[in-house]
């Protein structure tokens, strides 16, 4: 086999529509992410729960920070920013309130959202602005080499904890939730179906929707804690995980070889944060005020 | 595999593999509910082992193994379903109908501004307050920023006001989230401002980095406090200029317009917008704590009189826009909107003319190289400065800013006392004014450079004048601003 690897070539025999290709950038394919990374899976997810959406792809539009699931709005045909490390958020706030009518969807990884974005995940979430998060957790930092994350679990080794890791990690649903996020759900990537359908559901929620998705890093994670392959990870999940819908997000904390409480935890009314703003300035500044639309 | 004749449908459905981009993960081997899939003895091009159709009388093709799939190299579907879509044939892509004509003025073109929110009149205001007015009637319905002595009073005027003139102001909850929010705005189709001061500033940088690799409009306020660090939140600096210039990492260029007085805030601050849309960078405007809190009577004019220059949008039909793509008497490339349809991508890293990341030296070359061009190019159109008494000028005092007004008065002052002097204002200090600089140098024996800091623009005129005249700076280190006479001292010792 020694077809030059080039986007023509490796299209030439496909006549057949992959759900997944509409919604990649085709010529950008194979993409960077390691053997056994789930990132690519989410991906399938997302693609499956935005066609069942029905809604104008044109309107949707995708915003990541940096690192390894930052690197998905590159794969996206979608309108799509790749922004700066940890401000996927904000930057997303600012293009939803420019134009509420696009659907805005932050997808980018537990580093990037929890430690040097969490300042403006824990916002976000307060003011239930109506953008849906997307975050893969694969509990390491992938791109720089598989340094500990703030959702590292206790005992794992990473490069910057080589005698297992001692810093509490975030439970990252129950931080949404405390936060005040309209839509907290968990899943890893063995369960596709369902992280699929919890996207559908985030889609079409209005406010704050965080998705934690746990994926496998076998590069980095897996590796270092001699835990196998990317398909012996999606084993794992298989084999512990509990799907609790509804479950107290307090208690969904993850540890290093525990149980995983899967499941969608809240689903809730909250005003989002435009909708308050448009409602309290028409009581306060009656007629001379238009509700705000973009 | 994927053979439709019906000798070869010994199950409900198949697979479909590319095998060149499998990375031979497993997934789809391992949880194929029918364990119908197994490994090649094959390898691909990489070097993987893909995925084969070992038992397809199993295959239901329930599609879990593309579900699965993280690089996208297989698919299942049922025999009925494949059927159905050939008989339809293959989808036809629908035409998208015809680019309506350009209905946005053409580039550069100037036109009146929005009348809403534009308060015509005389006023007495301060340069925080007309900086708002300013950035309102330029066109700017979308501010974030975050509290800061001395600049909060522009972000609370604007929450303010533009309820009623149709915009929006978001307190973010950091300097770091303001100052991309107001990018996600600027995509999003708006004209953005973001106010902050020194501290602040510091923590804009990254972004501001950003907004100059990216080519997003914007201006950037920074109203000038002392410093280093918290220094002396509530007077005056001019500290920041060389940050406003350098602040971020990597080569860029951007624009900085200082005005002196809150009239200038009113009108430069349409001049800040109107530059911004033309050449898509980031402009700063760079204040001081005495004109952002000194009051003076600012005049408004009508809205039919302010001009401004609108986003240049592209009028390309879908597919055919390339967001970074310029011609070479062009540099500034159209742009567009999230949900205009032309689904861009849009990133920090070095990218080529689609925006597509390009990890190379060629594209950091091409990339860079047209960042700083497309500014560099133009320095002598974004000349914007003011001169009295220079054309005999043996030396020339050269200010911008709180510091201009001091200087204006110890040259007066000079002249009075006959000396051949002569001052220049910038009102434009990024891109420097070199041209002029040096054309000055003819006559001019010394530049004194007043400035409420230890020696930053001094140094741009020492590098331009190099060595054909004499340049002193009068440094001082902020909290106040020079007395007149340190500035006459100084300009008696040059004359002798």
């Amino acid at each position: 086999m020694t077809t030059p690897n080039t986007a023509e070539n490796l299209f030439r025999d496909i006549d057949t529509v992959n759900p997944v290709m509409p919604y990649l950038r085709q010529d950008r394919i194979p993409h960077i992410w390691c053997p056994g990374c789930g990132i690519g899976t989410t991906v399938n997810c997302f693609t499956r729960a935005l066609t069942e959406s029905g809604m104008d792809l044109d309107q949707i539009v995708v915003v990541s920070g940096i690192g390894c699931t930052g690197r998905v709005a590159g794969y996206l045909n979608l309108d799509s920013f790749h922004t700066t490390h940890g401000r996927a958020i904000p930057f997303a706030t600012g293009l939803k309130l420019a134009n509420p009518k696009l659907k805005v969807v932050v997808y980018s990884g537990d580093g990037d959202l929890a430690a040097i974005g969490g300042n403006h995940l824990v916002h976000a979430a307060r003011r239930n602005m109506d953008l849906m998060v997307i975050c893969v957790n694969n509990f390491t930092y992938g791109m720089t080499g598989g340094q500990v994350a703030p959702t590292t679990p206790l005992g794992a080794r990473l490069s910057t904890m080589p005698y297992g890791n001692y810093d509490p990690p975030f439970n990252l649903p129950f931080l949404a939730d405390a936060c005040g996020a309209a839509y907290v759900a968990r899943w890893t990537v063995f369960h596709v179906r369902q992280l699929a359908k919890s996207m559908l559901e985030g889609l079409r929620k209005k406010g704050f929707v965080f998705i934690e998705a746990l994926s496998p890093c076998p590069t980095l994670y897996l590796r270092r804690n001699k835990r196998g392959e990317g398909v012996d990870e999606l084993k794992y999940y298989k084999q512990n995980s509990i799907i609790k819908h509804g479950a107290d997000t307090k208690e969904v904390g993850l540890t290093f070889d525990g149980k995983i409480v899967v499941g969608k935890f809240i689903d809730r009314e909250r005003p989002t944060w435009l909708n308050a703003m448009n409602e309290h300035l028409t009581q306060q500044l009656g007629g001379k005020y238009t509700p705000y639309g973009g | 595999m994927g053979d439709s004749t019906t000798a070869s449908r010994p199950g409900k459905g198949t697979v479909f593999v590319r095998s060149e981009i499998c990375k031979g993960c497993s997934f789809c081997v391992d949880f194929c509910p029918t364990d119908c899939l197994s490994f090649s003895t094959e390898f691909n091009p990489k070097g993987y082992h893909f995925p084969v159709l070992s038992a397809p009388e199993a295959c239901t093709g329930c599609d879990l193994c593309g579900l699965y799939c993280p690089d996208f190299a297989i698919y299942g579907e049922r025999w009925k379903d494949i059927d159905e879509r050939k008989a339809k044939g293959r989808p036809q892509p629908v035409p998208e109908p015809a680019a309506p004509a350009p209905v946005k003025p053409a580039w550069g073109t100037l036109v009146p501004t929005d009348p809403r929110g534009v308060l015509t009149g005389l006023h007495f205001m301060d340069g925080d307050h007309a900086t708002c007015e300013g950035a309102i009637a330029a066109g700017c319905r979308f501010a974030a920023g975050y509290p800061i002595t001395p600049s909060t009073e522009v972000v609370e005027r604007f929450a303010a006001r533009i309820p009623v003139v149709g915009g929006l102001f978001i307190q973010m909850e950091d300097e770091l989230a303001s100052s991309i929010a107001v990018q996600g705005a600027a995509w999003g189709g708006k004209k953005t401002l973001s106010v902050t001061s020194g501290p602040g500033f510091s923590l804009m940088m990254e972004h501001i980095g950003l907004a100059a690799v990216t080519e997003t409009p914007g201006v950037w306020v920074n109203v000038q406090r002392g410093g280093p660090s918290t220094g002396l939140p509530t007077l005056p600096g001019q500290a920041d200029m060389m940050q406003a210039k350098w602040g971020s990492h990597g080569d860029y260029e951007i624009i900085a317009l200082v005005p002196n007085s809150p009239q200038e805030c009113f009108d430069l601050m349409i001049k800040a917008f109107n530059l911004s849309e033309v050449y898509r960078c980031p402009v700063m405007f760079m204040m001081d704590e005495v004109v952002g809190h000194m009051v003076e009577r600012v005049e408004i004019p009508p809205a039919e009189r302010i001009q401004v220059v609108p986003r240049r949008l592209t009028t390309k039909p879908k597919g055919e826009y390339l967001p970074f793509a310029t011609t070479s008497e062009d540099l500034v490339p159209e742009m567009t909107v999230a949900g205009a349809g032309h689904r861009i991508h849009v990133t920090g890293l070095t990218h080529d003319e689609r925006g597509y990341p390009a990890m190379n030296a060629a594209a950091q070359d091409k990339m860079v190289t047209r960042l700083v061009r497309k500014i560099r190019d133009h320095a002598d159109a974004l000349v914007d400065v003011r001169e009295h008494y220079l054309d005999d000028a043996e030396i020339v005092v050269v200010s911008y800013g709180i510091t201009s007004r001091i200087a204006k008065s110890a040259v007066d002052d000079a002249r009075a006392r006959g000396l051949r002097v002569g001052h220049l204002r910038l009102r434009i200090v990024w891109p420097f004014p070199a041209a002029r600089i040096r054309a000055l140098c003819q006559h001019a024996k010394a530049f004194l450079v007043p400035e409420l800091n230890m020696g930053q623009v001094v140094l741009e005129i020492e590098r331009v004048v190099a060595g054909q005249a004499k340049v002193i700076g009068i440094p001082h280190a902020g909290g106040s601003v020079h007395e007149p006479d340190a500035i006459l001292k100084k300009i008696i010792e040059a004359t002798q």
